[in-house]
């Protein structure tokens, strides 16, 4: 745990033994979005920046915050230089509200460029004071000192010398930061420039680090949030929420509060996972939302929204040159939405105490958070301390500030210190999106092949996102406030003479934010797409083209060096790399300066790139093979963390231009986990040779975006060098490639899917009219009197312990728990195609349960499906199969069944559709399909007849594995056990019709019934999990008894399969597969799974069961059953239901199938079947 | 569909599921005891119940692997491993990796290569490459990357991370043979 903020506050306050350096300003830093003079109004501000304590120990104050990139390494390195203290005396303290000035949000590559420069100025006033100190201490000038490692010494007196600690003890001292203090000549750097190991990476590598993830507070709770079903789309909240059912989270133990405010809802629970289940199962009612323009393909949507244009550049006389090109030359580019993608989903603290607030918070802008809470809380700013913790690298505004304000909310709510942890699909789902944008171009060559001019526009959606709990408390207007950031590095590099650049500033459409690059990534992809397409028009070099309008000295030296280094040979046309087989080779180049900031804003490093493509013609993949990046960043603090980001900058956006593209329905974000939203892997990770220009003498400039900026163009240049096709809108995925390279010669419409004839329907109509057939016969039989319920005592202990074996082979417990799911109370609702069935209370209570049944009135409800009172019972009840128990066994269940507690509560009742509401018709129904039958037969083992008995009688296998007719009865002969349907679950064909890959042999069959496990076939789930649970009191020789009957059912000769051509994998599948399934799947991230091509449920005719196991998941083999496999994996499969959509399902679901059952048809109609067995309840388990 | 989030949960009653039962553990050579409904995921428990920060959670899916801790020496992901799952098994976290006092060579060679920007992913990528190394104490580049494929990366460390693994792979062979030297 770390010190309370306060107390750290008050330290640096009123502590002594420390020399303090302050600085004061006229206001706090303008923020994007604020009211004009908004900065100045604030005040003057006087804040801390250096301290030295009297053990020499340096700690350093800095407002912005290490966002992974380093900077609390790097800033050290600037603060020790400036003292010459060693590096390891000096600690960073960044981002903390309480101690920390107010140096505006970590954005836009300004830390080392700007924020650092008080910081320096800072040390340099320190080092001054401290050596004038030592001056008069030891008595000596000024000009005979030097200092050494925190040590003031007398140059030409070696033992003469007093440290900084020395120099600091006493009373405290705090001094005005002097800008005119004299700083270090770069030449005389010892520290800055040269490499430095991180500080925080031995902590990181050993789990000692404390992310905000990590923060623990006494009497700490945990909640998690529910958002409105309008995924990442924030100026439609306000009143959607139309109500919560509390009682759908009663049964969640520890739970704390349901917190509602306006559009906001929270649960807080004393234990993480139980705020987890609390969330998921909260019955919010919403109004909903679907109005959302299409943003798969954005151009258009884009063009639609309201904008207003600024006119950013004007020179030359653009109309005119146009009027006289040669050649024109009209370019749209078109870049997508993107996502963060921080891998750590935000998480924060929040805790009140004496109506103060602290929040432990991942946030980029702590002072901005601050003042964000203070309006949603009422409260004032100078109540509140953020206290600033690394969190997953967020590379722009993610949903840190979000989740901090969920905390804060929560924890004023119980009262108590709240975590909050966002969950992966809301961190995809609501993160401001890097907005989509629309680059246009007019332009041409003139008659000497030069650049005509250079018409440009640009439109980009998004704001600085406001913080969501504001929205949704109604504390903020959803309207959408408009932000000019659509600006940075609009205005493009060259010369073109005649230029004018426009932009259109506009509100967003989906949340949207800044993400590394802001702006400057897609404006770049335009202008160095069509520098590259103006060359190869003129005939001339690419790189030669840009040199000649390239009037920068220092971007021309670039570009040549890394000309140089990567070899680069001119070329004029595309296809100079050639290709082999199927793969074409190409080479493309980029450059940029990142200008950042508010226009005409401020240039970062300069980059530029020359990117080795391969493409595959037939596929359309495209991987990136080798990058030759060069870099000029002026003086580089740590060179080490320069190039770290750069590798960093390049396989990012390498990955954002290849794969990356969220993902829309009508209601907002589609794409809310990683399979959805692909990032590179590392097996496509390009090789990268960075090449560092030597610029120590020259003021150090920001260098963590600048190497993403080229990217894309250098990218698209060379898949045109590839294949001479130019990709103007991203990414460039596998699909969208193959699409371009190979267009489709006849254009016609899919072919309609095959509409099926509603299976209820059918059924209904069949049923009705074999029912309206029938006479009635016997409606209804006499009743046996009641009776007092039987003394369990009358039953001998061995009775009762074989009736509960009797109990666990009939698995009596799957239909008839309780909802303890101990108990035989009933109650559980068994979904069938006439309606819901509720299974009964068998407990003896006289009343809700059987107790006062005799045992011939037992006996006669388990064989003929007759109840006490006469009344008939649904075939639910398999008492078809039941006919066939022996009586002692029935006997001991009736004993057993009366030894347990009486359980009160009654079941629901069945009220099924006509004509199956009817139940006299029942009987007519025994008429036609009740045929008792016991199968025996002396000629077979004695293992043969067990298992047949236990099979066909008492586990009424048939009750789910046999088809039912359309009158619900189980058809026999060769379609016995021919596989059926339970409660949503496919249950497989035992006989010779299996599907599965592998024969299932008895050995198969024992592994399977025993632990639910065949490691060649696949786990049991779903209603068959619990049967397996369920046999676990059984004997091994009856499950062996079980294995010997099944497997003689499917004959010697193993199953003909029907046979199709090699099924192709769908279009775009698999990434999602890549993303969603192969790390456990494939990678063995999850244990020892059955391999898929395996899995009889991937080769069955229906894809029930597979869509079942995606949604729902499926639970861990040792959380399911008594005697699991002890090779079975102890990973549970995760539930897909609340992450993918139902399009997302049947993808997965097809790629599967074809992948890993290629020989089967591809299934029919997937998505209307994912919504099916979405609708279904899912299956509750035991 | 949007509408009804969910359905009404039928049974207002304490969930027996979601109650908390005693699991005794083995995680990083300590015998403990914890409390918690079977289901729990192991990540929780380890998180939440024994303050291990090393594991982390990124997705809950089991697909990003910054989770991972060694079950039985495998590397596995402990969103997805019902604290239940974990009984009988040996647990090692990032927490666990040192012995005597000395770190882990994966951990050693990441710390050199600086190999981490956020390092949040770090966990995963050490525990992986821990359990890669011992199965395959000399493996190639692809087999690395391919080791590595199911575990993400956004700051894109990867080339320091790839380093780190062939260094430490070196490590490793040298430690071995350095022992067997010993041994002889």
């Amino acid at each position: 745990m770390t010190v309370h903020p306060a107390e750290r506050r008050r330290h640096w306050q009123e502590a002594h033994d420390l020399l303090l350096v302050y600085r004061e300003t006229k206001g706090r830093p303008p923020r994007l979005g604020d009211a004009p003079g908004a900065a100045l109004a604030a005040g003057p501000q006087r804040a801390l920046y250096l301290a030295v304590d009297s053990d020499g120990r340096v700690t350093a104050f800095n407002g912005h915050v290490d966002l992974g990139t380093g900077i609390r390494t790097a800033l050290a390195q600037i603060v020790a230089e400036e003292l010459d203290v060693p590096f390891d005396r000096v600690a960073m303290e960044l981002g903390s509200t309480a101690t920390t000035p107010d140096q505006g949000g970590t954005i836009a590559s300004e830390t080392i460029q700007i924020a650092a420069e008080p910081l320096r100025q800072a040390a340099a006033t320190a080092r001054r004071h401290l050596v004038e100190a030592a001056s008069r201490r030891l008595n000596r000038g000024l000009a005979e000192l030097v200092v050494e490692a925190g040590t003031v010494r007398v140059a030409a007196e070696p033992d003469l010398g007093v440290a900084y600690g020395d120099l600091v003890r006493g009373p405290r001292v705090e001094l005005d930061l002097d800008p005119d203090a004299p700083l270090k000549a770069s030449a005389d750097y010892a520290i800055v420039g040269r490499p430095v190991p991180r500080v925080d990476i031995p902590l990181k590598a050993t789990g000692a680090w404390t992310y905000v993830h990590d923060v623990r507070v006494p009497g700490m709770v945990h909640g998690r949030v529910v958002r409105p079903p309008a995924p990442g789309v924030d100026s439609v909240l306000g009143g959607l929420l139309l109500r919560v059912d509390e009682a759908s989270v009663a049964h969640i133990p520890g739970l704390v509060a349901v917190v509602v405010e306006g559009d906001f809802v929270g649960v807080v629970a004393e234990r993480e996972e139980n705020a987890a289940e609390a969330a998921r199962c909260l019955a919010a009612t919403w109004r909903s939302f679907d109005g959302l323009p299409d943003l798969n393909r954005p151009e258009a949507a884009l063009r639609g929204n309201p904008a207003k244009a600024r006119r950013l550049l004007d020179e030359g006389d653009v109309e005119r040159a146009l009027a006289h090109a040669t050649a024109r030359l009209d370019r749209t580019y078109v870049w997508p939405y993107q996502m963060h993608g921080s891998i750590g989903p935000s998480c924060a603290v929040a805790a009140f105490e004496d109506g103060n607030l602290v929040v432990w918070s991942g946030t980029q802008n702590p002072h901005v958070l601050q003042s964000d809470l203070a309006l949603l809380l009422d409260l004032p700013e100078a109540r509140i301390a953020i206290e600033r913790h690394e969190a997953a690298g967020c590379y722009g505004r993610n949903c840190a500030d979000d989740v901090a304000a969920d905390a804060a909310l929560l924890a004023r709510a119980v009262g108590r210190p709240v975590r909050v942890q966002l969950t992966r699909e809301q961190e995809h789902a609501w993160e401001p999106k890097g907005a989509a944008q629309v680059m246009d171009v007019r332009g041409g060559l003139d008659a000497e092949g030069g650049p005509a001019a250079y018409d440009f526009e640009t439109r980009y959606p998004s704001n600085g996102a406001p913080t969501l709990a504001l929205i949704l408390t109604g504390k903020v207007a959803a309207a959408p406030a408009v932000y000019p950031m659509g600006d940075r590095t609009a205005v493009p590099p060259y010369a073109f003479g005649n230029a004018r650049v426009t932009v259109h500033d506009m509100p967003p459409i989906a949340r949207a934010s800044w993400l590394r690059g802001v702006s400057a990534l897609p404006n770049t992809f335009a202008h160095e797409s069509y520098i590259d397409e103006l060359a190869i028009a003129a005939g001339i070099d690419p790189i030669e083209y840009r040199l000649r309008y390239l009037d920068d000295p220092r971007a021309a030296d670039l570009v040549r060096a890394v000309a140089e280094r990567a070899a680069w040979v001119p070329h004029t046309k595309p296809g100079t790399h050639g290709g082999a087989r199927d793969i074409l080779y190409g080479r493309g180049f980029a450059y940029a300066v990142y200008v950042h900031g508010p226009f005409p804003g401020k240039a970062a490093a300069w980059a530029a790139w020359v990117a080795d493509v391969a493409v595959n013609r037939v596929t359309g993949e495209v991987a990136v093979t080798r990058v030759v990046v060069g870099q000029d960043s002026g003086l580089m603090i740590n060179p080490d963390g320069v190039r770290h980001q750069i590798h960093g900058n390049v396989i990012q956006s390498t990955s954002r231009v290849l794969k990356e593209s969220v993902g829309f329905d009508a209601t907002g974000v589609t794409s809310r986990e990683w399979g959805s939203y692909p990032i590179l892997a590392f097996p496509q990770v390009p090789e990268i040779d960075v090449l560092m220009l030597p610029r120590q003498d020259q003021p150090p400039l920001g260098a963590g975006e600048s190497a993403s900026v080229p990217s894309a163009a250098a990218i698209t240049n060379a898949l045109f060098d590839a294949t001479g096709i130019r990709f103007r809108e991203l990414p460039l995925t596998a699909e969208a490639v193959r699409a371009a390279l190979n267009p489709p010669r006849i254009a016609g419409p899919d072919a309609p899917p095959r509409r099926r004839r509603g299976f209820l329907a059918g059924l209904l109509g069949a049923g009705a009219g074999a029912l309206a057939l029938a006479t009635t016969l016997m409606p209804w039989r006499p009743a046996y009197p009641s009776i007092e319920r039987p003394d369990p005592a009358a039953y001998s202990a061995a009775t009762i312990v074989q009736g509960r074996l009797v109990a666990a082979a009939g698995a009596c417990l799957v239909c008839h728990a309780g909802p303890d799911r101990a108990s035989f109370a009933g109650g559980r609702g068994i979904e069938t195609p006439f309606g819901t069935i509720y299974a009964s209370n068998i407990t003896p209570d006289p009343v809700a349960g059987i107790g006062a049944w005799s045992y011939p009135a037992f006996a006669r409800a388990m064989r003929e499906g007759v109840s006490r009172d006469g009344h008939h019972l649904y075939p639910a009840h398999p008492y078809p199969s039941f006919s066939g128990i022996a009586e002692r066994d029935l006997q001991a269940l009736y004993a057993y069944l009366m030894a347990q507690g009486p359980v009160a509560a009654p079941a629901p009742a069945t009220a099924l559709r006509f004509p199956f509401n009817v139940r006299p018709l029942m009987a007519d129904w025994n008429a036609l399909f009740h045929r008792p039958a016991a199968i025996v037969d002396p000629a077979r083992s004695p293992d043969w007849n067990r298992g047949a008995y236990l099979v066909e009688a008492l586990g009424h296998c048939g009750a789910c594995h046999s088809p039912r007719n359309a009158l619900g009865a189980e058809r026999r002969g060769a379609a016995r056990l021919a596989g059926g349907f339970a409660d949503g679950w496919e249950a497989p064909a035992l006989t010779g019709l299996s599907r599965a890959p592998l024969p299932w042999t008895e050995d198969d069959l024992f592994a399977y019934l025993r632990s639910g496990r065949s490691a060649r076939h696949g786990s049991a789930a779903g209603p068959m999990a619990d049967v397996v649970a369920s046999l676990g009191p059984l004997p091994d020789t009856d499950i062996r008894a079980m294995a010997v009957y099944l497997a003689s059912l499917a004959g010697p000769v193993p199953a003909p399969r029907p046979e199709s051509a090699a099924a192709v994998a769908p279009p775009g599948a698999s990434s999602l597969f890549q993303g969603a399934c192969a790390a456990c799947h494939e990678g063995g991230a999850g244990g020892d799974l059955v391999p898929l091509g395996r899995v009889t449920s991937l080769h069955s005719a229906h894809p029930d069961n597979l869509i079942q196991a995606v949604l729902n998941g499926v639970p861990a083999a040792a959380e399911r059953f008594t005697n699991p496999d002890p090779s079975a994996p102890p990973a549970a499969m995760p539930a897909f239901r609340d992450t993918l959509t139902d399009g997302q399902v049947a993808e997965v679901v097809a790629y599967a199938r074809a992948r890993y059952a290629p020989g089967a048809p591809a299934w029919d109609g997937l998505e209307a079947a994912v919504a099916r067995v979405r609708a279904l309840k899912p299956h509750a388990g035991l | 569909m949007q509408d009804e989030r969910r359905p009404v949960a039928e049974n207002p009653r304490p969930d027996p599921r979601l109650a908390p039962v005693r699991h005794g553990l083995t995680v990083n050579g300590r015998s403990v005891t914890v409390e918690a409904a079977p289901g729990t995921r192991l990540l929780y428990v380890l998180r939440n119940d024994l303050a291990l920060n090393g594991p982390k959670y990124g997705c809950g899916l089991g697909q990003c692997g910054s989770c991972t801790v060694l079950v039985d020496g495998r590397a596995l992901r402990s969103c997805a491993i019902p604290v239940r799952a974990a009984v009988g098994r040996r647990i090692t976290t990032l927490e666990g990796l040192a012995e005597g006092g000395r770190l882990h060579p994966v951990q050693e060679a990441f710390i050199a290569e600086n190999a981490a920007q956020c390092g949040y992913c770090l966990n995963g990528m050490i525990m992986t490459s821990v359990a890669l190394l011992a199965a395959h104490p000399d493996p190639s580049e692809a087999e690395i990357r391919s080791g590595l494929q199911g575990n993400l990366c956004r700051c894109g460390t990867h080339v320091e991370i790839l380093r780190a693994v062939r260094a430490a792979a070196s490590r490793l062979r040298e430690a071995r043979t350095g022992s067997d030297g010993d041994d002889a």
